[in-house]
């Protein structure tokens, strides 16, 4: 009794379960009855020590109660929210109130705290799983077959591993709508997606990534709203998009088909790009050359014609003089180059001898006039008279 | 009197005990509840969170989950109506609508999730039973966008009469009205995951790997065609360039030599005497040579001094 008097408050060592209290409660009221059978019950006193007795009994064991509760206050009512959490306060049960980070206080026995992390990234991931996180992850892809293949919209069978990030936006929907969150957004990621590349064919699939992620994100945020799940989606990105390996290397096959169809091409624009510029330097060669003699050529007559004109122009001055004198220049010229020179008078020799050219090699008989096979030349003079 | 009081005073506190003690339960937000008095239930189920009051020692309270709850199947071989054998792994989501009737004809979730099962895959089998695959496979809101319409059958280039999606609303639907009467609220039934079995999925990719050679051939025979077709154009160009150049060229020297001809005759044939007098004796210039045996007449005009000294 004298230690309650000196501190009713931070008592350690106190009967604080409530059978102890009763018990304690129980044995009070039961001294209180004692004392007062024993005393005999006074009736005309109105205020006895016994009622006092009681009451200062029944006060002392309150105070001990109220030690334990005001200790218990302090030890589970203050807590801490760290940054990026939130906590949810329900009050008999009921949602109260969400707390911010900060150091908090709820009321014991009354209200009940939990924590929500509302800032973490959470990742599924689907068609493989991360072996090693961290810097250099490496993905174990088999074995998720169940999760990756699924049915494109021409009935083929294709390969699709991918991600979703998500976090916490309601921690109380997240908390108390829906019991399996997580599960939740596996599910209807693994629905959704399998429904739109089921509408999708599988080309189409394989060449247009970007709008299936997008149709996806966007279907999926709406499902999980739908169903209160408190979250909201971050990202969802599609990994690999592949046939499965059975098929590969046909398509493969159609890859290096593509390749070799495209070297064909190039292979015969190749040789075009070769042939044909040089076959037209050639032709432009030809025309200029033709050009070229046409010039030349004119030029020659122009030339010609002029020198002819020229010498006409003189030799008309002096017609008879020029002729001669021409004629006998040219002859001076030819005749020394001659390399034999016979002078003979056809007309008084009845019989031509027999000329012996055979020193040029050919014996021939020659009778009459000049043969036109050999190189004898009759000097057309004899023939003509010059004017 | 006193002991009247006493009395009195021990009964409130005993009651106020009692009601501190079992006269009171506090509902979570996620739970609801049905109370049971010596077994049997009474009055609705409490679903409203909060501090409630019931009657300590007789009544229990018997708690259920008020969140949404996943059903989800084991894998199932169904047959389609076009005689596919196809895998579907499907999932539900539910709640206990009203706990009295689940607690009275189901009792717990573990008897609940096997309800479900006979429920749910019965009037999936039914359903899928009735329909094509590719219904199972598209949804209502197929677009032929999405297709290159490669394939040859008919049902591969429409929209699908029902789809994926209006089938599972059908299952859902259909189950519902089973699941009413257990107390339960089935909210989705999704078509998680739908693949072939294996010796379909064999099937599937023998066509798929014939189907991708059909394209490599295609894709091959459609270079070679147009590699002769390019080689084609240019024997044609080569042709054409020189033929061209050849024409051209034979042209401009024939225009030359003819406008040479042209300038010759009409400077030459006004003097056309003269021009063959000269001409004659270049060409005994060039001609008569080195190996040349000249025979002349003593009637020549260049010999005619030496025979003479009078004017010819």
């Amino acid at each position: 009794m004298p230690m309650n008097e000196h501190s009713p408050w931070g008592k350690k060592k106190k009967p604080g379960t409530p059978e102890d209290f009763l018990a304690a409660l129980i044995q009070k009221i039961r001294d209180a009855f004692n004392e007062e059978k024993n005393e005999g019950p006074p009736p005309q006193k109105g205020e006895g020590p016994d009622p006092a007795h009681f009451l200062a009994g029944i006060g002392k064991i309150a105070l001990i109660v109220l030690a334990i509760i005001c200790f218990q206050i302090i030890y589970s009512s203050f807590y801490t929210i760290e940054p990026g959490e939130q906590g949810v306060v329900l009050r008999f049960g009921k949602y109260h109130r969400t707390t911010e980070p900060g150091l908090r206080f709820k009321l014991p026995y009354i209200e009940e705290m939990e924590k929500v992390d509302v800032k973490t990234v959470r990742k599924e991931e689907f068609g493989f799983r991360t072996r090693i996180p961290g810097q250099n992850s490496s993905f174990n892809k088999d074995g998720f077959d169940k999760e990756s293949l699924m049915l494109t919209g021409d009935k083929n069978v294709i390969d699709v591993a991918w991600i979703v990030q998500y976090t916490v936006n309601d921690p109380v929907r997240f908390l108390f709508k829906v019991r399996n969150v997580r599960q939740e957004v596996r599910d209807n990621s693994e629905t959704v997606i399998r429904r739109i590349v089921g509408n999708m064919d599988f080309d189409y699939v394989l060449g247009n990534r970007a709008v299936l992620a997008g149709m996806a994100k966007q279907e999926l945020q709406q499902d999980l709203d739908k169903l209160e799940s408190g979250v909201h989606l971050g990202t969802l990105q599609l990994l690999d998009i592949t046939p499965t390996d059975a098929v590969k290397p046909a398509f493969n096959e159609v890859n290096e088909a593509d390749q070799d169809m495209k070297r064909l091409v190039n292979e015969a624009e190749e040789y075009y790009n070769k042939v044909i510029p040089k076959a037209r330097g050639a032709a432009k060669q030809i025309v200029e050359e033709a050009h070229g003699y046409a010039v030349q050529r004119i030029n020659n007559a122009k030339g010609e014609t002029t020198r002819f004109n020229a010498i006409v122009a003189e030799y008309l001055k002096a017609k008879d003089v020029t002729r001669r004198r021409m004629y006998l220049e040219t002859m001076q010229e030819i005749l020394p180059r001659v390399k034999r020179l016979y002078v003979m008078d056809n007309e008084e020799q009845p019989v031509l001898p027999f000329l012996n050219l055979s020193d040029d090699g050919q014996t021939r008989q020659t009778r009459g006039s000049a043969s036109a096979e050999t190189n004898e030349y009759r000097s057309p003079l004899n023939n003509r008279r010059i004017q | 009197m006193k002991q009247a009081i006493q009395i009195l005073t021990l009964v409130l506190v005993a009651v106020v005990i009692a009601t501190v003690w079992d006269g009171f339960y506090i509902l979570r937000e996620d739970k609801q509840a049905v109370i049971t008095q010596f077994g049997a239930p009474v009055g609705e189920p409490v679903t409203t969170a909060g501090l409630k009051l019931k009657v300590p020692f007789i009544q229990r309270i018997r708690y259920f989950e008020k969140r949404t709850l996943i059903w989800d199947g084991d894998p199932n071989q169904i047959a389609t109506n076009d005689k596919t054998f196809i895998f579907m792994d499907n999932t539900a989501r539910w709640r206990i609508s009203n706990a009295l009737l689940f607690l009275q004809a189901v009792g717990n979730e573990m008897s609940a999730q096997t309800l479900l099962d006979d429920i749910i895959n019965g009037a999936v089998r039914d359903l899928v039973n009735q329909n094509d695959l590719i219904e199972i496979i598209r949804s209502s809101d197929w677009d032929k966008e999405y297709s290159f319409a490669r394939s040859r059958d008919a049902d591969m280039i429409k929209a699908p009469e029902k789809g994926r999606d209006k089938i599972s609303a059908l299952v859902l639907k259909q189950a519902s009205q089973n699941t009413r009467e257990y107390g339960i609220e089935l909210i989705d039934v999704m078509f998680k995951r739908v693949n072939y079995i294996q010796s379909v999925r064999e099937k599937v990719y023998s066509r798929m790997i014939s189907e991708r050679k059909r394209i490599a051939a295609e894709k091959r025979s459609r270079g070679e065609g147009r590699k002769a077709e390019i080689l084609g154009k240019v024997e044609r160009e080569l042709k054409e360039i020189t033929s061209e150049a050849k024409r051209q060229a034979t042209e401009i020297r024939g225009e030359a030599d003819a406008e040479a001809t042209r300038l010759y005759g009409e400077s030459y044939s006004r003097y056309a005497d003269f021009y063959f007098f000269q001409k004659s004796l270049e060409s005994y210039r060039n001609i008569l040579g080195q190996n040349t045996s000249l025979i002349l007449s003593p009637d020549s005009e260049l010999l005619h001094y030496l025979e003479s000294t009078e004017d010819r």
